[in-house]
């Protein structure tokens, strides 16, 4: 049986005297969609910064790929957001005055060698090929968030993390980045989306749903989703 | 990569940044004028002093009788050196003589030697420019007023049993003891004293730095054997002084421009971190290293002191030639040396300025993207 992609364990992160996560543990397969849902202050960004070593745990254990992240150097931490981790924000944040194809290459550069070439395929297959040289202030919301999710896969990483992705983005955006997260699960991506619709909830494969910082519940939506898993302890 | 990164950045602050280079452009043009002003200030104020008289002195040794006498061929000893520090050599006798019932020091010199070397005296009347004028004499102005002299009069002159009348061309104010004496031509004086080519001392005027001075008098030394070759010590410790006191001067103005430097420096950069903050957290989120980041802004903030302090250097020559023209009334010369000092000053001050942009490396990515 093959290990979990993700196993967090016990977790716990303390801001001064408020516990914004409290013993909260999951594990997440490889080629997951995972849903963290939750109303606001629950702690879902607090998970998806630590799952991304932006961020590192008052107590616990996180371990992905095999790494345990919890016990990371700040060094460490920053190979490992550069390797294993694709971001997607909710503000996109693109450097502003790097056009499109740069910003792409920007997360090449710190992972290891740019390829121009490669960051060009990157963008069209996030539809934007003719967009490559656009700054972001040139591009629409909903580009600025293909150019990201363009950077996010440019180093195939172990696990996309999108931190309400269509937060700022029309309904006609909206669809077309979650058409292509669709089509980034069907490749075989590990995603954790951070969201509060409950349609892109629907979508994955479970909602890990977060209540003043602890887990109050997993749901399997796909293939089962009537069904309401209780969580660890 | 990295250089597409650096570019885009200096163009999206090039407004900060263009501040900055102003400020370090600057402080670089002072450094670079006051450096080069400090290596021609020695040169330009050893000129000076030369126009204030004699600097070394040529005369018997000091524990010999006081009737001691040097040889006047120490003159052509002298020429025969050749050398391009000697601006001017004036051999003196001084003689005790009378101008009818009253005694006075009669100096006897070469007037031409005599004008040059104290170019400063104040004359009433005219100079004498021949060098052995047998007919007229210079009296100093308080023998003057003793004697009731004025140019034009005659004088008679007398030491034992020579005698000679000469006119008085000027009366001279020179501010030393010259203004007690009466200077004749140095044959007038020899005569009278039955002293044939004999001198008392040797006064010299040597251009050149403290070393060169030093040096030529050694030369000197070796060519008049049984003579004191000494500096004039009151000149020489004013113009060390001077010297010391102008490069003291130069050295504190410079700290504190390039300290005032940095601060400008500092205050542009810490905007501009302010500004960067949030790029740097995302790069530190994308897996950018403390150190690559760090290497941009490092290169940027050398880029600026390189461009910086060559700007500087050149309106630094431009500014040290007008300085030098106001000062010295003659335009200081660009030194090349000053261009790698002031360049490396320059880059300095830019790193040390941009210190508020290494702080940026302590950013935490998460705080910065949540938007704290």
């Amino acid at each position: 049986m093959m290990a979990p992609l993700v196993q967090v364990e016990h977790l716990e992160k303390r801001f001064g005297s408020v516990r914004a996560l409290d013993g909260v543990s999951f594990m997440v397969e490889a080629g997951e969609w995972i849903a963290i849902m939750g109303p606001s202050g629950s702690g879902k960004t607090t998970l998806i910064n630590i799952l991304g070593g932006l961020d590192r745990p008052s107590a616990g254990r996180v371990i992905v790929d095999g790494l345990e992240i919890s016990e990371h150097s700040e060094q460490e931490l920053t190979r490992y957001r550069a390797e294993k981790i694709g971001f997607i924000f909710q503000q996109f944040h693109l450097v502003p005055y790097l056009t499109a194809l740069e910003n792409v290459m920007l997360a090449q550069y710190f992972h290891s060698l740019t390829d121009e070439n490669e960051a060009a395929e990157a963008l069209k297959r996030v539809g934007l090929d003719g967009r490559s040289t656009h700054l972001p202030s040139q591009l629409s919301g909903g580009e600025q968030q293909r150019v990201a999710i363009a950077r996010a896969l440019i180093n195939h990483p172990k696990l996309i993390l999108a931190d309400e992705p269509t937060g700022n983005l029309d309904e006609a955006n909206e669809v077309i980045v979650l058409n292509l997260l669709r089509g980034l699960h069907r490749a075989g991506h590990t995603i954790l989306v951070v969201t509060h619709s409950q349609a892109i909830g629907n979508l994955a494969d479970r909602r890990i749903e977060l209540e003043h910082g602890r887990l109050a519940r997993i749901a399997i939506a796909t293939g089962a989703r009537n069904a309401v898993a209780r969580p660890q302890t | 990569m990295f250089w597409r990164i650096f570019w885009h950045l200096l163009g999206a602050s090039r407004a900060r940044l263009a501040l900055a280079l102003v400020t370090l452009a600057s402080g670089a043009a002072i450094t670079s004028a006051l450096l080069n002003i400090d290596l021609d200030a020695e040169r330009k104020l050893t000129r000076e002093f030369r126009t204030l008289g004699a600097n070394v002195v040529v005369a018997p040794p000091s524990e010999s009788s006081e009737a001691a006498l040097v040889d006047a061929a120490a003159m052509d000893r002298i020429a025969a050196l050749r050398s391009r520090l000697l601006s001017v050599a004036a051999p003196y006798l001084y003689i005790a003589a009378s101008a009818g019932p009253q005694p006075v020091i009669l100096a006897g010199t070469w007037f031409d030697q005599v004008s040059k070397m104290n170019s400063w005296w104040k004359v009433d009347g005219n100079w004498i420019t021949a060098r052995d004028d047998r007919s007229q004499c210079l009296v100093g102005r308080i023998a003057a007023r003793q004697l009731g002299l004025a140019p034009g009069s005659l004088v008679e002159l007398r030491a034992g049993d020579h005698k000679i009348s000469l006119r008085v061309a000027g009366i001279v104010t020179a501010g030393s003891a010259e203004d007690n004496q009466i200077l004749t031509s140095l044959a007038v004086a020899q005569e009278l004293a039955g002293l044939p080519g004999r001198l008392s001392l040797i006064q010299l005027s040597v251009a050149g730095t403290p070393i060169e001075i030093e040096a030529f008098m050694s030369r000197l030394a070796g060519v008049l054997p049984g003579l004191d070759v000494r500096p004039v010590r009151q000149l020489a410790a004013a113009e060390g002084s001077l010297l010391a006191r102008i490069r003291g001067l130069i050295f504190w103005t410079m700290l504190l421009i390039l300290t005032l430097t940095t601060l400008g420096v500092l205050a542009s950069m810490a905007a501009l971190a302010m500004e960067r903050s949030r790029d740097v957290g995302l790069m530190k989120a994308l897996g950018g290293s403390v150190r690559r980041i760090m290497r941009l802004f490092r290169t940027e903030a050398g880029a600026l002191g390189l461009l910086g302090g060559t700007i500087g250097f050149v309106a630094g020559v431009i500014l040290a030639r007008w300085v030098g023209g106001r000062v010295f009334g003659v335009a200081i010369s660009p030194r090349w040396e000053v261009f790698p000092v002031t360049v490396a000053l320059s880059v300095g001050v830019a790193l040390a300025g941009a210190f508020p942009l290494r702080l940026l490396g302590r950013v935490r990515p998460a705080e910065i993207l949540r938007g704290e």
